[in-house]
């Protein structure tokens, strides 16, 4: 604003309007503020005062919202004035001053709509709810942010902040002054960014594809250096790709990721051994680099000459760059592989003359070395500065080519040891083992790493769990799943005494004696009768006096005169995963056992009538501590038999942490799917509603669980769940729907129920 | 003679793979059991044809399914107005007027099916018609062949034992590059270049046998890609709808098949 300073401009202002003498409003607020507008307008500046936040959130409140008016209407402006309160209130001066301008930027990043706008308010206020203390940050990149994110977008990437940092509000400023590298993901995926986490599952089946090369994608160490994040990286067993290639969107994004590891596979098949470093310049090591890559793509090229239509998009460099290295060094790639592009420099023209004459010797690959040692010398004599700190290679689809070179003993066991711990928690995720059909003997994967890792069987050499499954969580409030969220890690299960077990069933005796007899009764399930079949065991009465009067009156007959009768089969596989969090401690009214107790002799009982039935079936049970942690015990798997060691699993259970239940279904769930029995049953028991400590909003996990009945639906899995919270009725119904979830109100009758229970649902 | 409509009078094009023909030559000398083994379409139908051919044999083949009962391979008595008669089923017929009788797909029939053949297969050579209370014996000619995919079967579907033994096996597998691009070239009518990347092709799919797909592209399907570019249709749009489209339904596995293919050409 200019003329009067604003002190002298409010003091016009009363509370019931604008005084007489409007002389002080300047033109343009009148302009913009047109009859009566004006007098709100200056009512909420006179409110903003009032209420004492101080001059500069009045100043900057004054300054912008004139703008804000032009862009969005003085409807809005007057009500942003509403929101700066709220947000002075809840988190302070600060950010209700950078409010107002942020608000401006919002206006014009949101088009000057007023609709946008107004969801960008409600969304600033409930957001200062969630996470007061990152408000300030967030309004300070908000022109930033929303040159990626819509408000939808901007509210899903703001809860992921929320959400993973839980109620832990130093994790949440982490989260959004970006020190945590998982803001810059969200921002990638909720910016609608080709993420790697997207790509990588086919990513792997194009290496596979094309090059027969099987080998685990993982993103950049957590501990890389920033610029380290910028390109893909290979090294033994392992390939790194960065999460997002900032700048490229859709299907060209797709096709770089694709370009990466196109790229890769040709120096795992064409690059030999590693090169020793020695003596060798930066430069030098940049430059023989630089040669290696033509030549191993020229190689694969060979082989696959669609390649070249997949990598030449991507060198962009022009022949009337700049003398720098770096740009030199684009000018040169593209001029290796690119056979239309025009380059008379002379340091280019010589390199491009040396590789293709020796277009015979391709195959090998000291040439690499010797040409790229060539024009090393070259460029120094030229006089142009190279710095290796800064560089990073072009086009994005090459890697670092640190792969390439072998640096002696130079690397520092502290990188080693970060990449170490950063493998074992990046487990790949779940879906990889999965290709292979589920009949066939698997052993022939087992010799790969990554297909291993969702094997059931590995070895709990430590306390420890073992992170085995990356799962999306689904947010109700966005109406979409964030992807791998949840992180399940298998617990070796605790071995208890195995003759609980059998103790269990001694005491139980009636109610074992009633399984018995169910379960013959349901094996001598009642025989249908077939009809009208070529052949059978008895002839069909109807069919055959049909024939005969077919027969007398001339006709042909039907052959269908036989019947015979079928006994149906079982053909069902059932999973049970046990809640064992931390509530399951507490004893049940009127008994000496806990609910976990509880739980135990229900399971026993019902394995006991499993067995019997001949129904395979896997026992679990979880709990969980924060998305990264949900615990899992596997008690039986499918495979396995039931035995003295899963009884000693079951016998061992103990109880602990909290229920986050969608996870652990969807980790039940995956073994199940792999069954190839018609019906598939995931039987759960829990005691409480889905929780966990980082998880506020008591909705949040509810609406997830419901999600994953929802998709297990889709996939032929039925679940049913039965309660031990006599409270629980309204969340279980709303999870698993009111026909599904059965109440168990005094929990000391859960042990005979359970198996009741399972007889009537199967039989 | 009564199976002249079984025997085959031009002689089906076989490219020969290894010494396959020879092999199946001396096992048919002995008239012993054969079982084919191989996965889809790599040709084992072809081969029967081509060797019923050149032994001058005729060639009943019976396509196995899971309602299959024992009748439909051994007979059945028929009502007709008359009243009933004896119908010889396909196996009957070859066993009684000696012609190979192919069973393809074997494991696809129940396991109480597949017994019948038990007799024929050990040095008895005999199939009971127990509904007729005939015991018939094989004619000298008759030989029994089966196919059999290791690929694809699951533990529940899979040949006894009892059975298995009674054969000898050839194992057949997709042909080495250039003879599988001759094939193809043949068979479609496609020139050897195009012929040649489709083997390429088909080798990126195979890549995928176990890690996405169940079988990798056969050289069926590469015969029908080949058709579709002889009709006129982009290497792409061909594999697409020949080869991509039909072996999956996961996307992504689609994209990466797909991306590979483009890289061959
Ligand atoms: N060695 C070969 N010589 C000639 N043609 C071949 C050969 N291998 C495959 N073919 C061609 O491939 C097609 C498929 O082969 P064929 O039908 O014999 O497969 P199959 O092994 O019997 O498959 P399935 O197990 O699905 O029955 C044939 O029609 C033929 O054109
Ligand atoms: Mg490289």
């Amino acid at each position: 604003m200019t003329g009067p300073g604003i002190k002298d401009f409010l003091k016009v202002i009363s509370d019931n309007g604008v005084r007489s003498d409007d002389s002080y409003l300047t033109e343009a607020a009148m302009e913009i503020f047109p009859d009566t507008y004006a007098p709100r307008w200056l009512r909420a500046c006179r409110k903003l005062e009032n209420a004492g936040y101080g001059a500069p959130v009045l100043n900057a409140y004054v300054r912008y919202s004139l703008d804000v008016a032009q862009l969005v209407g003085p409807d809005r402006a007057i009500a942003l004035a509403d929101v700066v309160s709220s947000v002075a209130i809840k988190a302070g001066r600060a950010a209700a001053e950078s409010l107002s301008f942020a608000a401006l930027k919002a206006a014009e990043r949101l088009d000057k709509d007023q609709q946008r706008f107004r969801s960008w308010m409600g969304l600033m206020e409930r957001f200062a709810d969630l996470a007061p203390e990152s408000v300030g940050l967030v309004l300070d990149k908000m022109d930033e942010l929303l040159t990626k994110l819509n408000v939808s977008r901007l509210e899903a990437w703001i809860l992921a902040g929320v959400r993973s940092a839980g109620t832990d509000a130093e994790r949440r400023l982490a989260f959004f002054s970006f020190e945590d590298t998982e803001a810059d993901r969200w921002l990638d995926h909720e910016a609608g960014a080709v993420v790697l986490s997207e790509m990588s599952r086919e990513l792997k089946a194009y290496m596979g594809a094309l090059w027969n090369i099987r080998i685990p994608l993982r993103e950049p160490a957590a501990n890389a250096p920033d610029h380290g994040r910028r390109r893909a990286s290979f090294g033994p067993g392992i390939v790194r790709v960065p999460s997002a290639f900032p700048g490229f969107r859709g299907q060209q994004a797709e096709d770089l990721f694709r370009a990466v590891v196109a790229h890769i596979g040709a120096h795992m098949l064409y690059s030999g051994p590693q090169f020793p470093v020695a003596e060798l310049k930066p430069v030098q090591v940049v430059l023989i680099s630089l040669i290696e890559d033509a030549r191993v793509e020229q190689l694969a090229m060979r082989d696959f000459p669609g390649l070249r239509r997949l990598w030449v998009p991507f060198h962009i460099a022009q022949a009337t760059g700049s003398m720098t290295a770096p740009s030199l060094m684009a000018r040169l790639s593209r001029a290796l592989i690119d056979p239309d592009f025009k380059d008379v420099d002379g340091w280019i023209t010589r390199a491009r003359k040396m590789f293709y004459e020796r277009k015979d010797e391709w195959e090998d690959p000291l040439i690499s070395r010797q040409i790229g040692g060539l024009i090393g010398n070259d460029m120094g004599q030229m006089r142009v500065q190279f710095n290796a700190k800064s560089y990073v290679i072009e086009p994005p689809y090459r890697d670092d080519n640190l792969g390439l070179w072998d640096f002696g003993e130079q690397e520092s066991p502290e990188t080693q040891e970060a990449e170490q711990l950063f493998d074992s928690v990046n487990i790949e995720e779940q879906q990889d083992d999965d290709d292979a059909p589920p009949d066939r003997e698997r052993d022939e994967l087992e010799e790969n790493e990554e297909d291993d890792t969702n094997r059931m069987n590995i070895d709990f050499v430590e306390e420890d769990g073992v992170p085995v499954a990356r799962y999306p969580e689904y947010d109700y409030v966005t109406g979409r799943s964030r992807p791998e969220w949840t992180t399940i890690v298998e617990y070796a299960p605790t071995p208890g005494p195995a003759h609980m077990i059998d103790d269990i069933l001694e005491e139980q005796a009636y109610v074992v004696n009633r399984i018995k007899s169910l379960i013959t009764q349901a094996k001598v399930s009642q025989p249908q009768k077939i009809q009208r079949q070529a052949e059978g065991d008895f002839l069909d009465l109807n069919a055959s006096i049909e024939a005969m009067i077919s027969r007398r009156v001339g006709e042909e007959p039907d052959p269908n005169v036989y019947g015979r009768s079928e006994r149906r089969n079982r053909d069902l596989s059932v999973h049970v995963l046990l809640d064992i969090s931390e509530s399951t401690k507490d004893k049940v009214v009127g008994s000496n056992n806990s609910v976990l107790d509880l739980e135990r002799q229900a399971t026993a009982l019902l394995a006991h009538a499993m067995s019997g039935l001949g129904d395979p079936f896997a026992i679990a049970a979880f709990s969980s501590n924060r998305r990264e942690e949900v615990r899992y015990h596997r008690i039986k798997d499918f495979g396995s038999p039931y035995g003295a060691v899963s009884k000693s699993w079951l016998a061992g259970l103990q109880g602990g942490f909290s229920t986050r239940l969608g996870a652990a279904m969807r980790h039940a769930s995956e073994d199940l799917k792999k069954q190839l029995t018609h019906r598939k049953l995931l039987l759960v028991v829990t005691d409480g509603e889905p929780s966990d400590v980082d998880v506020s909003d008591k909705n949040y996990l509810v609406e997830d669980a419901r999600h994953v009945i929802h998709d297990l639906a889709m996939d032929g899995v039925d679940v049913f769940c039965v309660g031990l919270d006599s409270g629980g009725d309204s969340y279980l119904t709303r999870i698993f729907g009111r026909r599904n979830v059965v109440q168990i109100d005094r929990l000391e009758r859960l042990p005979e129920r359970l198996p009741m229970l399972y007889f009537r649902l199967t039989a | 003679m009564p199976l002249s409509d079984y025997l085959i009078d031009d002689e089906p094009y076989y490219h020969a793979v290894g010494k396959e023909v020879g092999h199946f030559e001396a096992a048919y000398a002995d008239r012993m059991p054969i079982m084919l083994k191989g996965p889809t379409g790599c040709g084992k139908t072809r081969f029967v044809e081509h060797m019923a051919w050149k032994l001058k044999k005729p060639l009943v083949t019976v396509s196995c399914h899971e309602d299959m009962t024992a009748s439909d391979l051994v007979g059945r008595f028929l009502l007709d107005a008359e009243g009933t008669v004896w119908h010889d089923g396909p196996l009957t017929l070859a066993v009684r007027h000696g012609a190979i009788c192919y069973l393809d797909e074997i494991v696809e029939a129940r396991q109480d099916t597949t017994v019948v053949i038990h007799s024929l297969t050990d040095d008895r050579r005999i199939l009971p018609l127990e509904k007729k209370n005939e015991v018939l014996s094989a004619h000298p000619d008759f030989q029994l062949v089966i196919s059999y995919n290791p690929g694809y079967q699951s533990v529940l579907k899979d040949l006894k034992e009892s059975t298995k033994q009674r054969f000898g096996a050839i194992d057949f597998n997709y042909p080495s590059a250039d003879v599988e691009a001759e094939i193809i070239a043949h068979e479609s009518g496609v020139d050897g270049e195009i012929a040649a990347t489709l083997v390429k092709i088909a080798e990126r799919s195979r890549n995928l046998k176990g890690h996405g797909l169940e079988e990798g592209a056969s050289t069926r399907m590469l015969i029908h890609v080949g058709q579709l570019i002889n009709r006129g249709l982009p290497l792409g749009e061909a594999c697409e709808i020949a080869l991509v489209l039909p072996i999956t339904d996961d996307p992504d596995i689609r994209s990466a098949l797909g991306s590979a293919i483009a890289a061959c050409a």
